[in-house]
């Protein structure tokens, strides 16, 4: 079997994914400044000018750009430790699993990185999932139900999506549309009650005002639909993101093990047994190699899911020469 | 009026001759990188096999023959050992040489179930697959650095900037594939 797939495919994913993280979080603080600049408006009282600049609002901008783009940094360090404390994983000794440890560092030496570091979770579960703020601080977390159940070759497909996930930088990307998404929430639910208060205030307080109150209206009636639905619209991209970056690493697998078969079957036998365990949530539900909390005895409908259906994502990868 | 043009052609041109070098330099240190990684991986099993032949030795008294052509094999590979071109085949044969033992090693029932032949089996199976993966890395950067220094317009300026082709690290089809071990 030969596959023509050069090493660029993942160079350029990682380009992207670059990019893309460059783009959200630049939205992100021109979201953040907007709402600064709305709520720094309302709530001040300077309305004597009212062609130029609120300086309530320029300072409102100031503040919450800032604190959008120091909460993505902290966020970029702190997530993957977050998220190996809420599921609780463990470090292990290459003694205790030697072939884990080969099949990692196999897969390190195909995807061209560094080794990461190698964790399990002790639960009967079959599930593994990766986190890293960089290609060079990824760690790879198995089951140990993984471990005892899967043969050679497919614990090697299964560490080899993981390892596509850090070397395409996977794991950033999906920390920074989680924050996205957070503060898009976060956002709206302020600007909600914001234009509540501060409208009420302003009525209060400048009952003789020139402020033309039907174009208000009509501007808070706006705000009040983008302020209910945006939360909902982010959280579908998110999934939708969630979903593409699943199909990627999947091929991105293949492409290291050069071998489908191996990850093929084991997602037949993940798909049976990714029950829940203690410390998995909705909130890490989308990061692992298959949903541990989704029921897949059950159709989702396919805009509310973190993956895609792993029959699809079987079809795909027999495409791939499996 | 001229003199600016010049000048800013001039310059254009160094920008352009900064970007191909550094570029040619990162694709060449990966290539370099990728093959001190199958080097070691190399240098691993030369040191595996002998372990493999000592602790497999005594029970299998009357496959002699075997046991030698693996060691010839892996002294050969040894030898070849440094140059992408010529250590190819020996490794190739080595490996044949390798997987034929691993063939026979099936046949000793008290040898599959000893700890020590299990752990070399293990430790065998993944420097197969480390070379095999390391290859793959290998060859795909020399592609890369390869096409870069071929494609116009850096082609013009390649040679003269000191980057040579790089050579693929080839085994025969043949032995393409990892020896399979059984160890579950």
């Amino acid at each position: 079997m030969t596959l023509s797939t050069a090493t660029t495919d993942f160079v350029a994913a990682q380009r992207v994914n670059r990019r893309n993280t460059f783009l959200l979080l630049a939205i992100l603080t021109l979201l953040a400044a907007s709402l600064g600049y709305l709520i720094g408006w309302l709530l001040s009282f300077d309305d004597a000018a009212p062609r130029g600049w609120s300086n309530g609002g320029v300072i409102g901008a100031g503040l919450m750009a800032a604190a959008s783009i120091g909460w993505s940094l902290v966020s970029l360090a702190i997530s993957d430790k977050m998220v190996l404390g809420m599921a609780s994983a463990k470090d292990i000794d290459k003694a205790d699993a030697p072939q884990l440890f080969n099949v990692v560092e196999e897969m390190s030496i195909a995807a061209g990185i560094p080794m990461p570091r190698v964790m399990v979770l002790e639960t009967d579960a079959l599930n593994a999932f990766a986190t890293g703020a960089s290609v060079q601080r990824g760690t790879i977390v198995v089951t140990r139900g993984l471990l005892d159940t899967l043969s050679r070759d497919e614990l090697q497909g299964v560490v080899a999506h993981e390892m596509a996930h850090i070397a395409n930088l996977d794991t950033r990307y999906m920390v920074m549309v989680g924050v996205t998404v957070g503060l898009i929430a976060l956002v709206c639910d302020m600007a909600l009650r914001t234009l509540n208060w501060g409208g009420s205030a302003h009525n209060r307080s400048s009952s003789g005002d020139k402020k033309n109150s039907g174009g208000a209206a009509i501007l808070i009636i706006i705000l009040l639909v983008i302020g209910i639905l945006a939360p909902l619209a982010a959280k579908a991209v998110q999934f939708a993101v969630s979903r593409q970056r699943e199909y990627l690493a999947d091929a991105t697998s293949v492409q290291f093990t050069r071998n489908p078969n191996g990850l093929i079957s084991a997602l037949a036998k993940l798909a049976e047994k990714a029950a829940p365990f203690p410390g998995v949530s909705h909130a890490t539900q989308h990061l692992f190699i298959v949903n541990p909390v989704q029921d897949f005895t059950k159709d989702t409908p396919a805009l509310l899911a973190t993956h895609p259906d792993i029959e699809d994502r079987i079809a795909r990868l027999r495409n791939l020469g499996g | 009026m001229s003199f600016w043009i010049v000048i800013g052609v001039i310059a254009a041109i160094g920008f352009w001759l900064v970007a191909v070098y550094n570029g040619l330099v990162g694709a060449r240190n990966q290539g370099q990188t990728a093959w001190s990684q199958i080097d070691v991986q190399l240098k691993r099993r030369h040191d595996l096999i002998p372990n493999l032949v000592q602790v497999v030795k005594d029970a299998m008294g009357y496959e002699q023959e075997t046991l030698t052509k693996v060691i010839q094999a892996r002294n050969a590979a040894v030898a070849a050992s440094g140059n992408p071109a010529q250590a190819g085949p020996a490794e190739a044969a080595l490996s044949v040489a390798t997987r034929g033992l691993l063939g026979l090693v099936e046949n000793y029932p008290q040898l599959k179930a000893n700890e020590n032949v299990m752990q070399l089996q293990e430790e065998l199976t993944t420097t197969e697959n480390k070379i095999a993966f390391a290859r793959q890395f290998y060859n795909d950067s020399v592609n890369t650095y390869n096409t870069r220094r071929q494609s116009f317009p850096a082609v013009l300026a390649a040679a003269s900037l000191g980057f040579g082709p790089m050579d693929l690290f080839t085994m025969p089809e043949t032995e393409r594939e990892v020896p399979k071990v059984a160890l579950r």
